[in-house]
């Protein structure tokens, strides 16, 4: 019989958290934009960009970051003889619903992660995306105890499995050996980033620890509304308590709602795009960084939705859908926000995880 | 630090699955309740049935008159 201690569940939930906490520090310090030590968005917003598959010049560079994370769930499933392919739950759903969590989340400038990073700079624009997080997590449940189901995944072959994780090691060669052939920034959030040794260190860093806590920002509440369990969520409150205490000792704490740094004070749309990005990862099964996890174990799903998240990034910005940040132009603090396309496609994003909410309960009879 | 008791861990597919089984188990006045997934089970972050180990045939029998199909039974310290 198997012994399961209370300790052995939150210590390396809570020792992820610090870990997340203190690599974003060091990333931020070393290059990364303020509180974008992570952001899986924002990243994979702009690997899009790289690719050409959006000409938002500021936000373009293949960041080592993510191929790190991909990689280090990838090592550590396999030393751990937890790597498991599998595939078939519903990949074209997960591929739109990814895509509109992308979009939810770049509304806001921000997923799950970079949210509770925000918070912990002090960045008060964040509680409203905060709210708005919560109260999708809580749309989800709604579903999830009425039966939602994507279906079960499959075991696959082992290859497929290795799609993503593939992906990210073409990503990383081309960067080092090609990079005449993709897009990079030279001003704004993209041109600003870490060395990439040091990204993806980072990364590969928290890949591991991530795959062995199973650390997941929309997991953690899962867990509390649904179980009253709070493993998960201590991983999340580890983060927030590091990042506060790491910025308090480097000075870089500024407790405001004003002029923070790639931020925007359109509340409304804040708690509106992290409520969409909420419902949609708890119909996922996962938060933007739980999907980068569990692609790097073999989970042809979670890749399927990694991939239309880097589309739904290349939406956002080929149709002006994303946020742009608050900004003061010749002293006058200008708010910036989303602008009509955007709140569309958030109202489209609402209608979208709907149907597929309804569509995806059990029929009568079942 | 709490006692530990030797428990009955019903493991799923999907979530839908760990749902269905609290529905059926209330319906039949079967003692258990919804954990997630015990990490030494698996990586995995879903949701587990956790029930007394002295169910394990009613609810194995009752979980496939019901068609809910598990990904199964283990028996862990909790």
């Amino acid at each position: 019989m198997k012994k399961q201690f209370a300790l052995r569940a939150y210590l390396p939930v809570i020792i992820t958290g610090v870990v997340v906490g203190i690599a974003a520090l060091i990333l931020t310090a070393m290059g990364n934009p303020k509180n974008m030590g992570f952001c899986i968005a924002c990243f994979e917003r702009d690997i899009a960009g790289a690719l050409g598959l959006h000409s938002a010049a500021v936000v373009q560079y293949i960041r080592p970051e993510i191929i790190g994370m991909v990689l280090g769930a990838l090592i550590s499933a396999v030393a751990f003889k937890e790597f498991r392919a599998k595939s078939g739950s519903s990949p074209a759903c997960r591929f739109v619903l990814g895509a509109f969590v992308m979009i939810g989340a770049l509304v806001f400038l921000g997923c799950p992660l970079r949210m509770v990073i925000r918070l912990g700079g002090g960045d008060l624009t964040a509680v409203a995306a905060l709210l708005g997080f919560l109260a999708g997590i809580l749309v989800g449940l709604v579903f999830l105890k009425k039966g939602f189901t994507l279906g079960r995944a499959y075991p696959i072959r082992r290859g497929e499995g290795l799609m993503l994780p593939g992906f990210m090691v073409i990503l990383l060669c081309l960067l080092l050996f090609a990079p005449q052939l993709l897009k990079f920034s030279e001003s704004g959030p993209g041109s600003m980033h870490a060395p990439i040794a040091v990204a993806l260190i980072a990364g590969l860093a928290v890949g591991v620890f991530a795959q062995r806590s199973r650390l997941c920002m929309a997991g953690g509440l899962r867990d509390v509304f649904l179980m009253k369990d709070f493993t998960l969520l201590s991983g999340f409150l580890a983060i927030w308590i590091t990042i506060t205490i790491g910025n308090l000792v480097l000075g870089s704490y500024n407790l405001s709602a004003l002029s923070q740094p790639v931020a925007h004070s359109q509340y409304l749309w804040s708690f509106l795009g992290m409520a969409l990005a909420g419902w949609g990862s708890i119909l996922l099964g996962g938060c933007p960084l739980r999907q980068l996890i569990l692609s790097g174990e073999g989970n042809g799903d979670s890749a399927v939705t990694v991939f239309g998240m880097i589309f739904g990034a290349a939406l956002a910005h080929n149709f002006g859908l994303a946020g742009s940040a608050d900004s003061v132009v010749d002293g006058v603090y200008k708010v910036g926000g989303i602008k009509t396309p955007g709140m569309v496609a958030v109202c489209i994003g609402f209608v979208v995880l709907l149907v597929i909410s309804l569509t995806h309960l059990p029929k009568k009879g079942d | 630090m709490r006692a530990k008791h030797p428990r009955l861990v019903i493991t799923f597919h999907t979530t839908a699955e760990a749902m269905a089984t609290e529905q059926l188990c209330l319906r039949e006045h079967l003692e258990g309740k919804l954990i997630s997934v015990p990490r030494c089970l698996t990586s995995d972050c879903g949701i587990a049935w956790s029930a007394p180990l002295e169910l394990r045939k009613t609810l194995k029998q009752k979980l496939q008159e019901a068609a809910i199909e598990t990904d199964g039974f283990h028996e862990i310290l909790l």
